[in-house]
């Protein structure tokens, strides 16, 4: 029984007498012993400077200006922005390494750095990341708050920088970071607790850091910036959480702040017809940009695509389209504004964000973009306008609802009543996940890494609590799963070739002009395949599963292939088969044996 | 010094504290705060909670001492009440056993290396909100109790913060 008033006080006063005479002892001995024994330890140091870390790198980034990323593929021996151009296509017109020799590609240098100590995410942490490249310089992002600059030629650390996370951090799948932006003496790097930060490409050390999402609301960073311009350009994550996405702009110079625009509008601003016109739906509506945009530099329009409404699975706390969810932007990256939209799946209820990559290309002199979308759709759309070319299927199995040519949406299965699960396919993390597309203008082909795997959806409504997960639904992901790399001709929608895996496959393909096609699998092999044909060539086992975007670069006449590797994040989602699968924690480069 | 823990813990704002589920658990297996005793090691976050303190240059402040012989950060919690530079004054009063810390800190993690009777200093920058974790990362130091936690209260700028009205919190 607790003891209460007279009793409390009384026990109180006699224990701070007694604890005054204590006390006084204990610092007359404590003080002795101080100056008798203790000796000074040194200051405490950066971790780093205990390596074999060089510490500083060439100046290479100086002379990184927009003029430069803009003609990125004018200099195939860098890889300057996150998708190698701004065109999202993650081809590069490098040949060494070609069908004809690939079978002679040997690992030239690996670097590892596994995490240290406690983490965030201690179990669904990933290496995602897309190496940047400039001028025999690499730098490249980790999970939990790690950028390293890394000597492309040796593997070679050069200078690490760490931002750190709080253990709580809300994440919807892992701890991941995609990659940074480099420009004017900067690297770029988003943190998982949503600041974007400027670091000195030479010495490692923060130049700016500013706070640009709310970790107590749910909101989180995952994405790699975009450089347009004089701007640095980021998105949200958190969608899982009922947060209302944004992007954000900063001067890179500076970090002040130059725009910022909702994905999800106010009463009263343009879209907002599309969510319930009372209640705070629209505020907790989600779409947040995760994936990193592309940019047509002619229209002057960054193309963005938006991620899935909040709750993902209870539509009826939301009636309407819900715009500017599951959709693509076309942003002006002066002011931010959305000059048009196109919307991949309306009143989206199976969780089909629509982040992956908006593939600018041409075809027959008309401007167009290419995407995959996790709904299982192909679409071709006009990137001056967002009229629709074209759309066909290319998932494996799509039984949530049907797509016609004219791009009417026709819902077919989603959960409709509390407690009882209803099959669909795709699962939530769709027939492709963020991980990316790539298009060679070469062969005139787009190869994309599929997933086919269904999930009962059972619904679960909750009330929404701010920095609580708001699913509206549980979705038990199939064992039963395959994938594929498909190649598919934008000009007819069809298949060209396919490639069957008993996995699926979660990580991003890169074409060369060598005609090869290279991407790696959940069990750690990484392939290349014949652009053309789909014939695979060569294959390494690089210990862990693939969930990265590997790209390539050349120094002094040798073409490197570069990926990081390191299995993680939502497995439960895209494969859960492979739950148990072994984490990893290193980037590899390969080059052509002598 | 044992002696004098226990008569702190008799001061009515604790006493009032006293959830009887956790004594409960506590009494169910005796000897979780002592090295060898229930486990091997230490149940860890034992050594308490202390709240920096501001000083006149604006820097908070905190010291971190290591007990002899019972493998804890004492106090084990440090409190900001909000992100910013935090100045530790490290002692390790453990003539059994050299250790270090390894702490979290906007830039690389920090290190130091702390012999048997030593004092050193260590600068941390860190945003919050949110909580960090710190250890004394050699031999297996963290699995016999050496891991605290520093914990960073207070909000994100107002500018960074979604434009929505307040929504509920659990």
């Amino acid at each position: 029984m607790p003891l209460k008033g007279k009793q409390l006080s009384a026990l109180g006063i006699g224990s701070m007498c007694a604890a005054g005479v204590i006390a006084a002892v204990r610092k007359s001995r404590e003080n002795h012993g101080q100056q008798k024994h203790y000796v000074p330890a040194e200051r405490a140091v950066n971790l780093g400077s205990l390596s074999a870390a060089v510490g500083s790198a060439p100046p290479v980034v100086r002379d990184v200006t927009y003029e430069r990323i803009l003609e990125a593929r004018s200099e195939p021996h860098n890889w300057l922005t996150y998708y190698g151009a701004y065109d999202g296509q993650r081809y590069s017109t490098l040949e060494q390494i070609n069908t004809e020799n690939v079978e002679r590609l040997r690992p030239a240098w690996v670097f590892q750095f596994s995490p240290i100590g406690l983490q965030a995410g201690e179990s669904t942490y990933a290496f995602e990341a897309a190496p940047i490249v400039v001028d025999g310089v690499m730098y490249v992002s980790g999970w939990d708050g790690w950028v390293w600059a890394i000597d492309a030629r040796t593997g070679q650390e050069l200078w690490r920088y760490r931002h750190e996370i709080p253990f709580d951090t809300p994440i919807c799948c892992g701890n991941v970071n995609r990659g940074v932006a480099v420009a004017k003496g900067k690297v770029f790097v988003v943190s998982l607790n949503a600041h974007v930060i400027a670091i000195d490409a030479e010495t490692g050390n923060c130049l700016w850091d500013q706070v640009y999402g709310d970790v107590r609301a749910g909101e989180s960073a995952t994405v790699a910036p975009l450089v347009v311009k004089n701007l640095v350009i980021v998105g949200s994550s958190g969608g899982e959480f009922g947060v209302r996405g944004h992007l954000d702009a900063f001067d890179l110079d500076t970090g002040e702040r130059v725009w910022r625009t909702y994905t999800v509008p106010k009463p009263g601003e343009p879209g907002s017809e599309t969510w319930p016109a009372d209640g705070d739906a629209w505020a907790r509506g989600g779409g947040n940009c995760w994936v990193t945009g592309t940019y047509d530099p002619e229209l002057n329009l960054m193309y963005w695509g938006t991620g899935n409404p909040s709750p993902d699975f209870d539509g009826s706390v939301r009636e309407g389209d819900n715009l500017y969810t599951d959709c693509v932007i076309a942003v002006d990256p002066d002011n931010g504004e959305i000059r048009w939209h196109y919307q991949y799946t309306p009143h989206d209820v199976w969780d089909y964000d629509s982040n992956m990559t908006p593939i600018l290309f041409e075809l027959d002199g008309r401007k167009l973009l290419g995407h995959f979308n996790k709904n299982g759709y192909f679409f071709v759309l006009d990137r001056t306008n967002g009229e629709l070319v074209r759309v066909a299927p290319f998932g494996e199995r799509i039984t949530w609802g049907e797509i016609a040519a004219d791009g009417k949406v026709t819902p077919k299965i989603w959960a409709e009543r509390e407690g009882e699960p209803v099959h669909v396919w795709p699962a939530p993390a769709g027939a492709t996940e963020w991980t990316h597309t790539a298009y060679s203008p070469k062969t005139g082909l787009f190869y994309v890494p599929v997933i086919d795997v269904g999930a009962n959806l059972t619904l679960r409504r909750v009330e929404f609590k701010e920095s609580l997960p708001y699913f509206g639904a549980d979705p038990a992901v199939d064992k039963n799963m395959q994938g594929f790399i498909k190649a598919f001709d934008p000009s007819t929608g069809e298949e060209v070739w396919r490639w069957r895996n008993e996995t699926p496959m979660v990580a991003s393909v890169l074409a060369t002009g060598g005609d090869l096609v290279f991407v790696g699998e959940p069990t750690g092999e990484f392939n290349a395949f014949h652009a053309e044909t789909g014939e695979l060539l060569w294959q390494f086992q690089c210990g862990s599963g693939h969930h990265s975007s590997p790209s390539t670069y050349s120094i002094d006449g040798t073409q490197y292939i570069a990926v990081p590797v390191g299995w993680g994040s939502w497995v439960e989602g895209f494969a859960p088969e492979m739950a148990g699968a072994p984490h990893g924690a290193a980037l590899f480069a390969f080059a052509l044996a002598q | 010094m044992v002696l004098w823990n226990y008569l702190r813990l008799l001061r009515p704002s604790v006493l009032k504290q006293l959830n009887p589920r956790v004594v409960a658990l506590v009494n169910a297996l005796p000897g979780l705060d002592r090295q060898n005793k229930a486990m091997l090691g230490r149940l860890f976050i034992h050594g308490g909670l202390a709240h920096a303190k501001k000083g006149p240059d604006g820097r908070l402040r905190a010291e971190l001492r290591i007990p002899p012989a019972e493998f804890i950060w004492k106090p084990s919690v440090i409190v900001m009440p909000h992100g910013g530079d935090l100045d530790l004054e490290l002692v390790n009063d453990d003539p059994w056993d050299p250790h270090c810390a390894i702490l979290p800190s906007n830039g690389d993690k920090q290190w130091i290396w702390l012999p048997m009777l030593s004092r050193g200093r260590a600068s941390l920058n860190l945003d919050g909100p949110g909580y960090y974790w710190f250890s004394s990362a050699i031999a297996n130091n963290e699995g016999r109790g050496l891991i605290g936690g520093i914990l960073v209260l207070g909000d994100v700028p107002r500018e960074a913060r979604l434009d929505r009205p307040p929504q509920p919190r659990p």
